[in-house]
């Protein structure tokens, strides 16, 4: 990753300058090309920051996905028997899973950065020789790395009641990770610009809590009326729990390939607007 | 000559009526301030909730008692939401006023024990009470309720609030941090909440779990409101009006104890 010409890193020395500093003088230190050490400090104080309070990050999810997942299969269990071939409760697993994933990987961008922006401690992120770069990927490393252990520790205890099997790992992991990515960057994205904890709240429940409830988590697409069928299709949190199901069931409601296509492009896009919000400093820097 | 005055404690009578208003009033003006979050997101969550609900099952689906199954789970969502905002109304402000030090004002008031515990639990209960009302009055364009016996449904539906809005106030003394606070809300309100008949008719539960439900007190609440806006009630009514109005006795009268004593708030 070339960090770009606007980069507050400090210049490498180079050895062809014609005032060459005298023997002993302090000088800028040379971090190459990526600052391997301040990018794995920064990815460290993410993960540490939740697993300190990990019974609010990781068990709590766990405990709200199996509430969750009695609610659904208690109430419906009798009325919707099977979806195809698979069991109404071997449908809604996965999609709980990957919901866990979307809620955790935000909540820890978002917090990370609010919470640093009201204590004063995001010029900790800032002042380091750290590039735009380097610091996005450290803070979206953290929330890839609570979704992931989430989506983990979800799928686990749910497979203590429903024992579902993967049917092509491959699609798990793709959709694991580009979700928890997706929802990480978005959560810098709506962290960046709360300015207060209600502005978060506001991204939190009106915009990402209807996008994964409606993105066919508890029920198939192919259920809704047709003009609310496109709507569907037009929510990127489907393609991400549709292939998600997909490496479970082995049954997707949509295009696997256009899936991972919105997804990838979804992503880029995402990753070059939170480059460019903290390559310039929106609302980041005064 | 006229002798001084003599300087003597100002006299409330049996209840400083103003001090009460002034503790609860404050906390409503709280719930109004950040009325985005504490209406706007039960709100939207509960018409969600709904639109899955309809959507999962593909439109209609008989549950118990001869109700559609949207008819029978539209009272439990507005319930889950009033349970839900009576306990973050009731805990939030205790846990605020603790760390923040302002538990003083409220300790150095001229307010006793029962005072405090009244007005922190009022405040949980009105809150938690406008938030269900408002969420139902969001759901009934989508649904269509009897309303047979709507005074039933608002006297089960207020000893609900006063239900969580204590049992908030008693988690809210209890919790020296946030994380308590959060622990709380995810290991204990939260499956009382959603394991209470809510969401699901009793009769799809196995046997020893439709017993077990009954030792849960919002399954009272939820049944009696449920009773009131659909007639349809899964026990017996009046039973569950007397379980819940010892429960909330009982609640009153710890988080009283708790506040005379000091539990957690004075050194």
């Amino acid at each position: 990753m070339v960090p770009p010409a606007s980069s507050p890193r400090p210049p490498s020395a180079s050895p062809g300058a014609q005032l060459a500093p005298p023997a002993g003088a302090p000088r800028a230190r040379d971090l190459g090309l990526v600052n391997w050490r301040g990018l794995w400090t920064l990815y460290a104080k993410e993960v540490r920051r939740f697993l300190n309070v990990s019974t609010q990050t990781i068990l709590a999810p766990v405990v709200t996905s199996l509430l969750f997942l009695a609610i659904f299969t208690l109430a419906l269990g009798r009325t919707v028997r099977t979806l195809g071939s698979v069991s109404f409760a071997e449908f809604l697993t996965p999609g709980l899973i990957m919901m866990a994933i979307l809620q955790n990987a935000f909540a820890n961008t978002s917090s990370s950065l609010v919470i640093s922006k009201l204590q004063g401690n995001i010029v900790d992120l800032l002042m380091p020789p750290l590039s735009p770069g380097e610091q996005a990927l450290g803070l979206a490393g953290g929330g890839v790395t609570r979704g992931l252990i989430v989506g983990v520790a979800v799928g686990v205890a749910m497979w203590a009641f429903i024992p579902i099997g993967v049917y092509d790992p491959v699609f798990v992991v793709f959709h694991a990770v580009n979700a928890s990515l997706m929802l990480a960057l978005l959560g810098m994205v709506g962290g960046i610009w709360s300015e207060k904890f209600d502005h978060i709240a506001a991204v939190t429940n009106f915009i990402i809590t209807p996008l994964s409830f409606l993105s066919g988590t508890f029920y198939s697409i192919e259920r809704l009326p047709d003009n609310w069928h496109l709507f569907a299709l037009l929510n990127p949190f489907f393609y991400l729990i549709d292939g998600f199901r997909y490496g479970f069931i082995g049954h997707a409601d949509g295009s696997l390939w256009v899936g991972a296509l919105v997804v990838l492009t979804v992503n880029a896009g995402l990753w070059t607007l939170v480059h460019r919000m903290i390559a310039t400093g929106y609302r980041l820097k005064p | 000559m006229e002798p001084p005055p003599v300087l003597a404690p100002r006299s409330f009578g049996w209840l400083n009526g103003r001090g009460l208003w002034t503790l609860v009033y404050r906390d409503l003006r709280r719930y109004w301030k950040y009325g985005v979050e504490s209406i706007g997101g039960p709100i939207v969550s509960s018409l969600l909730f709904l639109a899955v609900f309809v959507l999962a099952l593909g439109g209609q689906g008989e549950a118990s008692g001869g109700l559609s199954f949207v008819q029978f789970v539209a009272p439990g969502i507005a319930m889950f939401a009033l349970m839900h905002s009576g306990f973050s109304n009731g805990a939030v402000p205790l846990v605020y006023d603790k760390h923040e030090g302002m538990i003083q004002d409220v300790l150095a008031a001229p307010l006793n024990a029962a005072e405090v515990a009244a007005g922190y639990g009022l405040s949980a209960t009105l809150n938690g009470l406008v938030t269900g009302l408002v969420v139902l009055a969001a759901m009934m364009p989508f649904v269509a309720l009897p309303l047979g016996h709507p005074l039933v449904a608002l006297l089960f539906a207020l000893l609900g609030a006063v239900l969580f809005g204590l049992a908030g106030v008693l988690i809210g003394l209890w919790a020296a941090k946030w994380d308590h606070y959060s622990a709380a809300e995810s290991f204990l309100i939260l499956p009382l909440g959603v394991l209470s008949g809510a969401f699901f008719p009793l009769d799809g539960l196995p046997g020893p779990a439709r017993t077990l439900i009954l030792f849960n007190p919002a399954f009272h609440a939820i049944d009696g409101v449920r009773y009131g806006l659909t007639g349809y009630a899964a026990w017996a009514p009046g039973a569950s009006l007397v379980i819940l109005l010892v429960v909330d006795l009982a609640l009153a009268a710890l988080a009283w104890r708790l506040f005379a004593i000091g539990y957690k708030i004075k050194p």
